[in-house]
C-alpha cells in the first residue's frame, strides 16, 4: 500500500481553498476570494503570491473606477496540480483501491 | 485561516464546500427580464389597445421604446461588469445564448422584411423567445424560466390559431410568464443570497 505525495503547495488551507474557487469560476477577484475563505487580506494575499509563483494561477491587476482590483485566474497547471492533489488524497481515503 | 496540516479527510471537506459555495452563486438578479418583460408587456398591451380602439394612426410606432431599452440595457451591463466579484461559467454561457437570440431577431426581422413574409413574424418571433429563455433556465436550473421557455414555444403554436390582432394579447402573456414572472422570482432569490 501506497500513498502518493501530497503537493505541499496545495496542501495549505488558504491556497486549496483559493484554488477550490477559482476551479468553480472563469475568475473572481480577490474581495470575493477573502469573503469566501473568511481570511485576512494580509495573509490572503501572501498566499495568492505563492500561487502564483507556483504558476497554479494567473494575477492581473487593474483599475475599476479609481479603485485598484485584483482578478484571479487558475492556469492549466493549476487544474492540472488540482486533479493530481485530489487523486492523491483519494489514495489516502481508499488504500486499498490502489 | 492559517496554512497547517490537515488531514485528507479535512481537504476534502474544504474543497467540497469551496466547490459549492462557488456553485451555488446567484449572480443574475433578475433586472433585465423585469426590464424587458415590463417595456414589451405595456408595448404589447398597448398596440393591442390602439389597434382595438383605432387611437392612432400608426400604433406600432410605440415599440420605437425598445431602442431606448438598448440603451438603458448597455449601461446598465456596462456598470454590472464593472461591480462584478466573480465570473462564472454560466454566466459566459448566458451571455453567449442572449447575444445569439439579438442576433437571431435582427437576422429574422431582415430577412421576413425582404421576403415580405410578416405574416410568419409573430408565431416566430415567440419561438425565439422561447429558445434563450429555457437554455437560460437549464444553465441556472431555474425552473420557472424553463416553463417560461415551452409556455412561449405553446403560445407560438396558439399565434396560428387566432385572429393577428390577438398575438399581441399573446406576447404580452409569453412575456408574463417567461420573463417577469421568473424575473420577480430570480430578483427573490438573489435578495435572500445576499
Amino acid at each position: 500500500m501506497e500513498f502518493k505525495e501530497l503537493d505541499p503547495i496545495l496542501h495549505s488551507q488558504l491556497r486549496l481553498a483559493v484554488v477550490s474557487l477559482l476551479i468553480s469560476v472563469r475568475e473572481a477577484e480577490f474581495t470575493f476570494l477573502k469573503e469566501k475563505t473568511n481570511s485576512t487580506a494580509g495573509n490572503l494575499s501572501v498566499q495568492i503570491n505563492k500561487l502564483k509563483d507556483a504558476g497554479y494561477i494567473e494575477v492581473t491587476k487593474q483599475f475599476s473606477n479609481n479603485y485598484p482590483q485584483t482578478i484571479c485566474k487558475v492556469t492549466k497547471k493549476g487544474i492540472e496540480s488540482f486533479e493530481a492533489y485530489v487523486n492523491a488524497l483519494q489514495s489516502y481515503m481508499n488504500p486499498g483501491k490502489e | 485561516m492559517q496554512p497547517e496540516n490537515f488531514s485528507p479527510k479535512d481537504s476534502l471537506l474544504l474543497i467540497d464546500s469551496m466547490i459549492n459555495q462557488a456553485k451555488n452563486r446567484f449572480t443574475d438578479n433578475g433586472f433585465l427580464y423585469l426590464l424587458w418583460g415590463w417595456v414589451i408587456f405595456a408595448c404589447a398591451i398597448f398596440h393591442f389597445v390602439a389597434i382595438k380602439f383605432n387611437l392612432f394612426k400608426h400604433p406600432e410606432f410605440v415599440w420605437m421604446v425598445t431602442w431606448a431599452v438598448v440603451i438603458v440595457q448597455v449601461i446598465y451591463l456596462v456598470k454590472a461588469k464593472k461591480k462584478e466579484k466573480v465570473k462564472t461559467y454560466s454566466d459566459g454561457i448566458i451571455d453567449a445564448i442572449w447575444i445569439c437570440f439579438g442576433i437571431c431577431m435582427l437576422v429574422l426581422t431582415i430577412v421576413m422584411g425582404r421576403f415580405n413574409l410578416w405574416v410568419y413574424i409573430n408565431s416566430l418571433v415567440l419561438l425565439f423567445y422561447g429558445i434563450p429563455t429555457f437554455l437560460s433556465g437549464f444553465v441556472m436550473r431555474f425552473t420557472p424560466l424553463k416553463l417560461g421557455g415551452i409556455a412561449c414555444w405553446l403560445l407560438a403554436i396558439g399565434s396560428t390559431f387566432v385572429a393577428p390582432i390577438y398575438y399581441l394579447i399573446l406576447l404580452a402573456v409569453a412575456v408574463l410568464i417567461a420573463w417577469i414572472i421568473p424575473g420577480y422570482l430570480l430578483r427573490k432569490k438573489f435578495k435572500n443570497q445576499n
